[in-house]
């Protein structure tokens, strides 16, 4: 098992002289789920995008799974996988269609088979023939999800996993990304703007400002820090 | 690889053909421009305006390669344009998908779709203009190829252009074609052209292809020295464009813009 889930050394991104990751460095251990807060504009986006290849840094270095991204690309991205409310699936074809395209590009053994299991898990079985475009936004995030686990991925990328989601459906989800890790000791890495999400699913904790990490350590560290009890009222208090 | 680029392959199929109003744009154009042409030739043969009988044979021909063209074109620009569409690209530049296994699968289904479009189209012409494409014999196989390259050369630019510079550039897709058909010599020969601008012509495989065409449909002959000149001219822009629209992709990379597409 490798030692480190993601590790990187001074890693910034500047777009036409305007920084928008500054010299981020951080170490997260291999099994666990990691949240990355911050606000609008502060570089969360850029970062978990730099960390799937997406976005080539400007400087520093990104390891996954103790192996350089730069010149093992392909093999990290067999085992990483993604979710965002503000991506989407091909609108015209069916959600099975697009799931078995995607289980293919990673070489998933039994395709339907593991379709159909994650489909049941997540409650989207009746979805499966319907056409991706007409699902509701509630739908699409899980049809998403299923997609962002068909690979089994040892390293999973969420950005607001439970946008548009209803009280009990966000609920769920959250205790499934909980079981999902533990049963196959995967490192989550969750942003999200739902706070409550962040304090209950995440034990590890970087904060981001202006692009520059703030803070990086535990929960219950950043609550003594800051004397406060949630993620909120510190948030709250950084506005005063 | 051979893998992916099935799964890239099949997944096209499903978006181009999955309606029949999808499938019907594909080889609706093609089908109504063979036909509008043939009625308008007969119209002319009838009238003595034209008095050899090839002269069908050749608008025909020329109307139908043309279409190779455009659809090559086409069948790979709309397939791309279909991942910025659907806001599908990180979802795919996530996965072990290599670029260079994009560039085949949009190959792949690009000629898939230029087939489909076209059937109808010649079996149409057949049926009421007695025309017969396969006159060309085997040239036709290679004038075929070549028109469908240099159709993909055309939509590997675009669809570069359209992630390096956005949206904007999606027209280019439908305009190209026709801002270099005056040029390509489709259905008059390149001496038509005032000089200069024949010079210029030259560049494009097109109008060697077209040339050859008629050639051999009058003279039933063929030129070699064309033949190497449309088998360079191609290879050169189909490795150009390809290099272009990886270095697009890379330059995508490096300013985050594979992110930012979308309707």
């Amino acid at each position: 098992m490798p030692k480190t889930s993601i590790k990187t050394k001074n890693l910034s991104k500047i777009y036409d002289n305007k920084t928008v990751v500054s010299n981020v460095s951080i170490n997260l251990p291999y099994g666990g789920i990691f949240g990355v807060l911050g606000k609008n504009g502060a570089g969360k986006t850029t970062f978990l995008a730099m960390l799937m290849g997406l976005i080539t840094p400007s400087e520093g270095e990104i390891f996954i799974f103790d192996k350089s991204l730069k010149f093992h690309k392909y093999e990290i991205l067999k085992n990483i996988n993604f979710q965002s409310p503000y991506i989407d699936l091909p609108k015209k074809i069916t959600v099975m269609q697009n799931l078995i395209f995607y289980a293919r590009l990673y070489d998933v053994i039994d395709t339907k088979k593991k379709i159909l299991k994650l489909s049941e898990d997540l409650f989207i079985t009746d979805l499966l023939d319907n056409i991706y475009g007409t699902l509701s936004s509630g739908q699409k995030t899980r049809v998403n999800l299923c997609k962002a686990l068909l690979n089994d991925p040892k390293l999973l990328l969420l950005d607001e996993p439970t946008a548009s989601l209803d009280v009990s459906t966000s609920e769920f989800i959250r205790k499934y990304i909980k079981s999902f890790q533990k049963k196959n000791n995967s490192t989550i890495l969750i942003t999200s703007h739902n706070l409550e999400e962040i304090e209950k699913l995440c034990s590890h904790i970087i904060l981001l400002e202006k692009g520059k990490i703030k803070f990086d350590g535990k929960k219950n560290e950043l609550f003594k820090q800051n004397k406060s009890f949630s993620l909120k009222d510190i948030f709250l208090k950084d506005d005063k | 690889m051979i893998n992916r680029i099935l799964a890239l392959l099949i997944r096209y199929k499903n978006i181009s053909f999955g309606s029949f109003p999808r499938l019907l744009s594909i080889f609706y154009w093609p089908t109504v421009q063979i036909l509008f042409w043939g009625f308008f030739t007969n119209f002319f043969m009838s009238n003595g305006s034209f008095g050899i009988w090839s002269t069908l044979n050749i608008i025909l021909s020329a109307v139908v390669l043309w279409d190779v063209l455009f659809r090559g074109q086409l069948g790979l620009t709309m397939s791309f344009f279909e991942e910025l569409w659907s806001r599908n690209l990180p979802n795919l530049f996530i996965t072990p998908l290599r670029d260079i296994e994009m560039v085949y699968g949009l190959i792949l289904i690009s000629f898939l779709r230029t087939l489909i479009g076209i059937t109808p189209a010649v079996f149409f012409a057949n049926y009421f203009f007695d025309f017969h494409l396969f006159e060309l014999g085997l040239y036709l196989i290679f004038l075929f190829l070549n028109l469908i390259i240099f159709g993909w050369s055309i939509g590997f630019i675009v669809s570069g252009l359209v992630l390096r510079y956005g949206q904007a550039f999606e027209e280019l897709a439908w305009a190209i074609i026709f801002i270099i058909l005056p040029f390509s010599c489709v259905y008059y020969p390149l001496g038509s052209l005032p000089n200069i601008v024949q010079d210029i012509a030259l560049f494009l495989p097109t109008v060697h292809i077209f040339e050859t065409m008629r050639l051999i449909l009058i003279e039933n002959k063929i030129v070699l020295h064309n033949v190497f000149i449309i088998i360079f001219l191609n290879l050169f822009y189909l490795i150009l464009s390809i290099l272009f629209f990886l270095k697009m992709i890379f330059i995508a990379r490096k300013k985050g813009l594979l992110f930012n597409q979308g309707e």
